[in-house]
C-alpha cells in the first residue's frame, strides 16, 4: 500500500516536473506562431538590424530597441556590480556585528519594494538629478529621461540580489582559511582579495548573472525614466527604448495596425531567445569552471 | 617596509570604497522610502485602507484602496498557492527521486533558470494569449494563473537551493529504516528544509504581489472587491499606476500612500517570514 | 339584452386599454434594469465615464458598472478581444479596427492643447505671438525648428526641448492628426502618461509638449495647472494672437472656443465609446442610449463639450 502511494506520487511528481520544460517550449511555440505573420513579409535579419521603426509604413526595425536594452542593462551592471560586491565584502568581512545585522534586513527591504515604486521614485529624484545636475557637469544636455537614469534605477533594484547571494557565498568560505592567510602576514584586504574572493569567485559570478537576469527583465521602472525614443543612443545621456518597454507601451495598438501585434510578439520572442542563450552560455561557463576546479 | 606601507594604503583605499558603497546602498533605501513617505503624508488616512473607492475616487472624491488591497491579497495568495502546489512536487522530485545527473533534471533546472529571467511583461503577454484562447475575460482567475507562472521559477529555485542542502546521509538513514521515497521526502527532507521552503514561498509572494506588468492585461481592474474568480480584480501596483495617471494632485498623493501600503505589506511578509523561520528551525536536525 | 352586452364589452375593452397603457409605461420605466457593464480605455474620457457611471447607477441601482482607465489603446484592445462592453477611445478608429468589428459612438468632445512651462524665459513673447500650425510641424514632425529663436523670429539660441507621449494614446494621435500625421511621426522624448508629460514640461523651462484639456487645466480653479502655461495657436498665421485667438485663460474659455469651432478639430476631437458590433448586453445598450440623451446634460460641468443634435441622433440610430 505504501509502495503504491509511492508509485502514484512518483508518477504525479514526474508529470509536474515536466511542466517548466514544457512551459518554455510552449512559450517559444506560442510566440513563434504569433510572429509568423511578420516573418513572412520581412526577413529576420531585416527586422533585427534595421533602425527604421514606422509601424504604419510597415517598417519594424528592432535594432534601436535591442541596443536600448543593451545600453541600459550594461549601464546598470557597471554601476551595480562594483557597489554591490564592495558592500557585500564590507558587510561580511569588516563591519562590526551590529552594523551587519542592521544592514542585512535593510538590503532585503530594498528587494521588496515593488517596481512601480522604483519607477515613480526614479521620475521624482533620478530624472531631475541626471538632467539638471549630472549632465551639465559633463557638458551634455539631457532631459533626464535617458540611459543613465534607467541604469541607476535598475542598479538599485539589483543591489539586493547581488549582495544577498554574495553574502551567502562569503559565509561559506571557512574561517580557517582567513585565519591562515592572516597568520601568514597578509593584511585583511589581501586576505579578502586572495582568499575570500578567489574561493567565492564561482558564487560571485552566479550572483552577478542573477542580477543581470533581473536587470534584463525589468519593465515598468525602466519605462518610466528612460525616454522611450526609438533611436540608437549615442551616449548615456541620450534616451533609449528597451524591448520590454516597447511591448508595454504599445500593447494597445496591437489590434489596430496591421502586423503590429506580430511585431510585438516577435519582440517578446527575441527577449525569450536572448534569455535562453544567455542562460546556456552562463551554464556552459559555470560547468567548465567546475570541471577546472576539480 | 615600503611594501607594507603600500599594502596598507591599498587597504585604506578599498576600505573607503567599501564603506562608501554600503552608504550608497543604504542611502538609496532611505531616499526611496523617505520620498514615498513624505509624498504620501497628506493622503495617509485610515479611510485609505478601510474603504473602496466611491464614485469619482480617481477624480479626487472619497474612498480608499480597499479594493486593491483585497484584490492583491486574493490574487497573490491564489497565485502563490497555485505555484506552491507545483513547486513543492517539482523540488521533491528533483531531489529525492531523480538521479543527480539525469538529463531530465538538468533540462528542468535549466528551464527554470530561463523562466526566472523572462521579463514579467512577457508573462503578461503570454497570459493574454491564453486568455484569448480560452475566451476568458480579464479576471481574478486570469491574473492568478499569470502570476503563478511568474512566481513558479522564483519559488522553485529558492526551494531547490534549500532542499539540495539536505545531506544525503539523512536520506540514506531514512531509507535504511525502510521508508519509501515518498515518506522520506515528506517526513524527513521537507521537515528539515521547512524554514527554507517557507522563505521561498514568501519571496515569491513578495515578487508576485508587487508586479504590475503581469497583471495589466490579465486581471483587469474594478472599484469593487471581487466576489468570484471570474470578476476583474484591482491590484495595488495597478492602483498606484492609475492614481499617478490622474491630473489631480490629491489623487497622486494617494498613489504614494498606496505605494506605502504595498511596501508595508511586503515588509510585514518579510518580517513574518523571519519569525516563522526562527520558529520552525527548531525542527531541524543539525 | 344587447345593450347590456355592448356596455360590458366596451367596459372590458376600456379596462384592457388602461391596463395595456399602464403596462407600457412600466416598460419604459425599467427601474429594475439589471446587469453588469464593463468599460475601459482612454484617460481623456475617464472623468466623463465616471460621472456618467455615477448618475446612471443612481437611476438604475441594479446595474453594476466598472470603469477603468489604462489608455485608448487598452480600450480598443480590450473591446476587440471581448473583454469589456465598451472601449473609451480618444481618437478616430482606424480602418483595421473597423475590420475587426469596432463600432464607434461619439459621446462627447474635448481637445488637446500645446503646453510649456510657466517658467519659460520667453513666455510673454510666446503668449503674444502664439505658434502657428506650420511651426508646430517643424517642431514635432520635421525637427527643422530647434531653437526658441526660430519659433519667435528672434536670434535666441536656446534649444527647444520637445516632448511627446511614449504610450500609444489618443492625445498623441489627435495632436499628430492636427498635422495630418500619426503618433509615430511625432518626435521628442517619450514620457509615459498624460500627467507624466505635464510633469516633464513643468520641470523643463525650455520644454514643449501637449496635454488633454482635463489634464492641463485644474478641475477646481479651471485655470492651467500650476507650473504649466498653454501655448496659443496662431490660427491665421499672422504672427500675433488676436482677441479671437485668445481663448486659453480658463477651461471654460477653451471649451467654449471648441464648441464655437474657433479652436480647430483636430486638435479638438470627438470622444468615442467603441463596441464590438451593436451592443448586445441590454444594460450596456441602455447605458449608451442614456448617454446620448439625458446623459448629455452632465457634460459641460465635467469640463467637456456637448455634441450637436445631429451627431447624437446618428449615434442613437446606430444602436438599433
Amino acid at each position: 500500500m505504501r509502495l503504491l502511494k509511492d508509485l502514484l506520487a512518483r508518477r504525479l511528481m514526474l508529470f509536474l516536473t515536466a511542466v517548466p520544460g514544457l512551459l518554455v517550449f510552449l512559450m517559444l511555440l506560442g510566440l513563434v506562431q504569433k510572429s509568423r505573420a511578420i516573418l513572412a513579409l520581412k526577413s529576420f535579419s531585416q527586422l533585427l538590424f534595421s533602425s527604421s521603426w514606422h509601424p504604419l509604413r510597415g517598417e519594424f526595425g528592432l535594432f534601436p530597441f535591442l541596443m536600448g536594452t543593451l545600453w541600459v542593462t550594461v549601464a546598470a551592471m557597471i554601476i551595480a556590480v562594483p557597489i554591490s560586491l564592495l558592500t557585500a565584502v564590507y558587510l561580511s568581512e569588516y563591519a562590526p556585528r551590529f552594523v551587519r545585522e542592521f544592514a542585512k534586513p535593510m538590503v532585503d527591504l530594498l528587494a521588496g519594494i515593488p517596481s512601480v515604486v522604483y519607477g515613480v521614485w526614479g521620475v521624482l529624484m533620478v530624472v531631475p538629478f541626471v538632467g539638471k545636475t549630472l549632465a551639465p557637469l559633463f557638458g551634455a544636455y539631457s532631459s533626464g529621461y535617458c540611459v543613465l537614469s534607467g541604469g541607476v534605477v535598475l542598479a538599485i533594484m539589483i543591489f539586493p540580489t547581488i549582495i544577498h547571494v554574495s553574502l551567502e557565498v562569503f559565509s561559506t568560505v571557512p574561517n580557517e582559511l582567513r585565519e591562515a592567510s592572516l597568520s601568514l602576514g597578509a593584511t585583511q584586504w589581501e586576505t579578502v582579495k586572495h582568499v575570500v574572493l578567489r574561493k567565492g569567485l564561482q558564487g560571485i559570478t552566479a550572483a552577478v548573472v542573477l542580477g543581470l537576469s533581473r536587470a534584463f527583465g525589468e519593465t515598468i521602472a525602466v519605462l518610466m525614466v528612460v525616454g522611450n525614443v526609438p533611436k540608437l543612443p549615442q551616449s548615456i545621456f541620450d534616451p533609449a527604448y528597451p524591448l520590454p518597454a516597447l511591448i508595454a507601451n504599445n500593447y494597445g495598438e496591437m489590434m489596430s495596425i496591421p502586423l503590429y501585434d506580430s511585431a510585438l510578439m516577435l519582440a517578446a520572442l527575441v527577449l525569450l531567445v536572448v534569455v535562453l542563450f544567455f542562460n546556456l552560455a552562463a551554464r556552459f561557463i559555470l560547468v567548465r569552471a567546475e570541471r577546472k576546479a576539480e | 617596509m615600503m611594501n607594507l606601507r603600500r599594502r596598507k594604503i591599498e587597504e585604506r583605499i578599498f576600505r573607503f570604497f567599501m564603506v562608501t558603497s554600503t552608504v550608497i546602498v543604504l542611502g538609496s533605501l532611505l531616499l526611496i522610502i523617505g520620498a514615498v513617505v513624505v509624498k504620501s503624508l497628506p493622503a495617509l488616512k485610515l479611510s485609505m485602507i478601510t474603504q473602496t473607492p466611491k464614485g469619482g475616487y480617481y477624480l479626487g472624491k472619497e474612498g480608499g484602496i480597499l479594493n486593491a488591497i483585497v484584490g492583491s491579497l486574493y490574487l497573490a495568495g491564489g497565485a502563490t498557492l497555485l505555484s506552491f502546489l507545483l513547486s513543492l512536487p517539482i523540488v521533491v522530485f528533483l531531489n529525492v527521486y531523480a538521479k543527480k545527473s539525469s538529463a531530465f533534471a538538468t533540462w528542468t533546472r535549466f528551464s527554470l533558470d530561463v523562466l526566472w529571467g523572462v521579463p514579467s511583461i512577457v508573462y503578461g503577454a503570454f497570459g493574454f494569449i491564453i486568455m484569448m484562447f480560452f475566451g476568458l475575460r480579464a479576471s481574478l482567475l486570469a491574473g492568478i494563473i499569470t502570476v503563478a507562472l511568474l512566481e513558479l521559477p522564483i519559488m522553485t529555485r529558492a526551494m531547490d537551493e534549500v532542499v539540495r542542502l539536505v545531506p544525503g546521509s539523512l536520506k540514506d538513514a531514512s531509507y535504511s529504516l525502510g521508508a519509501t521515497k515518498l515518506e522520506t521526502a515528506f517526513h524527513v527532507v521537507v521537515r528539515q528544509s521547512l524554514p527554507g521552503i517557507m522563505t521561498a514561498v514568501l519571496i515569491a509572494l513578495g515578487r508576485g504581489i508587487g508586479d504590475a506588468a503581469s497583471v495589466i492585461f490579465t486581471a483587469g481592474f474594478t472599484d469593487n472587491i471581487p466576489t468570484s474568480l471570474l470578476q476583474p480584480a484591482a491590484t495595488l501596483p495597478l492602483a498606484i499606476f492609475y492614481q499617478l495617471g490622474t491630473p489631480f494632485p490629491e489623487v497622486q498623493q494617494r498613489a504614494y500612500a498606496s505605494a506605502a501600503v504595498l511596501t508595508l505589506i511586503i515588509l510585514a511578509i518579510s518580517l513574518g517570514s523571519r519569525l516563522l523561520v526562527g520558529r520552525f528551525a527548531k525542527h531541524r536536525i543539525k | 339584452m344587447r345593450k347590456k352586452g355592448i356596455k360590458k364589452f366596451a367596459g372590458v375593452l376600456i379596462i384592457s386599454l388602461i391596463i395595456l397603457i399602464g403596462l407600457s409605461f412600466g416598460q419604459n420605466g425599467q427601474k429594475n434594469l439589471t446587469g453588469k457593464i464593463s468599460i475601459s480605455g482612454a484617460w481623456a474620457l475617464y472623468p466623463m465615464g465616471v460621472k456618467w457611471q455615477e448618475e446612471f447607477q443612481k437611476i438604475y441601482p441594479g446595474v453594476r458598472i466598472d470603469v477603468q482607465a489604462g489608455g485608448a489603446g487598452k480600450g480598443i484592445a480590450d473591446v476587440l478581444a471581448g473583454m469589456v462592453d465598451f472601449g473609451m477611445v480618444s481618437r478616430d478608429v482606424h480602418p483595421a479596427e473597423r475590420d475587426k468589428g469596432a463600432l464607434p459612438f461619439a459621446v462627447t468632445k474635448d481637445g488637446v492643447v500645446a503646453t510649456i512651462s510657466d517658467k519659460n524665459p520667453f513666455l510673454n513673447d510666446i503668449l503674444k505671438k502664439g505658434i502657428s500650425k506650420a511651426r508646430f510641424i517643424d517642431i514635432w514632425i520635421t525637427s527643422k525648428t530647434t531653437t526658441w529663436g526660430q519659433v519667435l523670429g528672434t536670434n535666441e539660441k536656446a534649444a527647444v526641448h520637445v516632448f511627446t507621449r511614449s504610450d500609444a494614446c489618443g492625445a498623441a494621435e489627435t495632436w499628430a492628426a492636427f498635422f495630418g500625421k500619426r503618433q509615430e511621426d511625432l518626435g521628442g522624448i517619450g514620457v509615459y502618461g498624460d500627467p507624466g508629460l505635464a510633469d516633464a514640461i513643468r520641470r523643463d523651462a525650455l520644454g514643449i509638449g501637449y496635454n488633454n484639456i482635463n489634464f492641463a487645466y485644474d478641475a477646481k480653479t479651471l485655470r492651467p495647472i500650476s507650473g504649466l502655461a498653454i501655448v496659443p495657436i496662431d490660427l491665421d498665421g499672422n504672427g500675433k494672437i488676436d482677441d479671437r485667438e485668445r481663448v486659453y485663460g480658463t477651461r471654460d474659455d477653451i471649451t467654449g472656443a471648441i464648441a464655437r469651432n474657433v479652436y480647430p478639430s483636430p486638435p479638438a476631437r470627438d470622444l468615442y465609446l467603441v463596441s464590438k458590433g451593436k451592443p448586445s448586453n441590454p444594460a450596456a445598450a441602455e447605458f449608451l442610449r442614456w448617454m446620448l440623451t439625458d446623459g448629455q446634460k452632465f457634460v459641460p460641468e465635467t469640463g467637456y463639450i456637448p455634441l450637436s443634435k445631429e451627431k447624437l441622433s446618428e449615434g442613437l440610430a446606430k444602436i438599433k
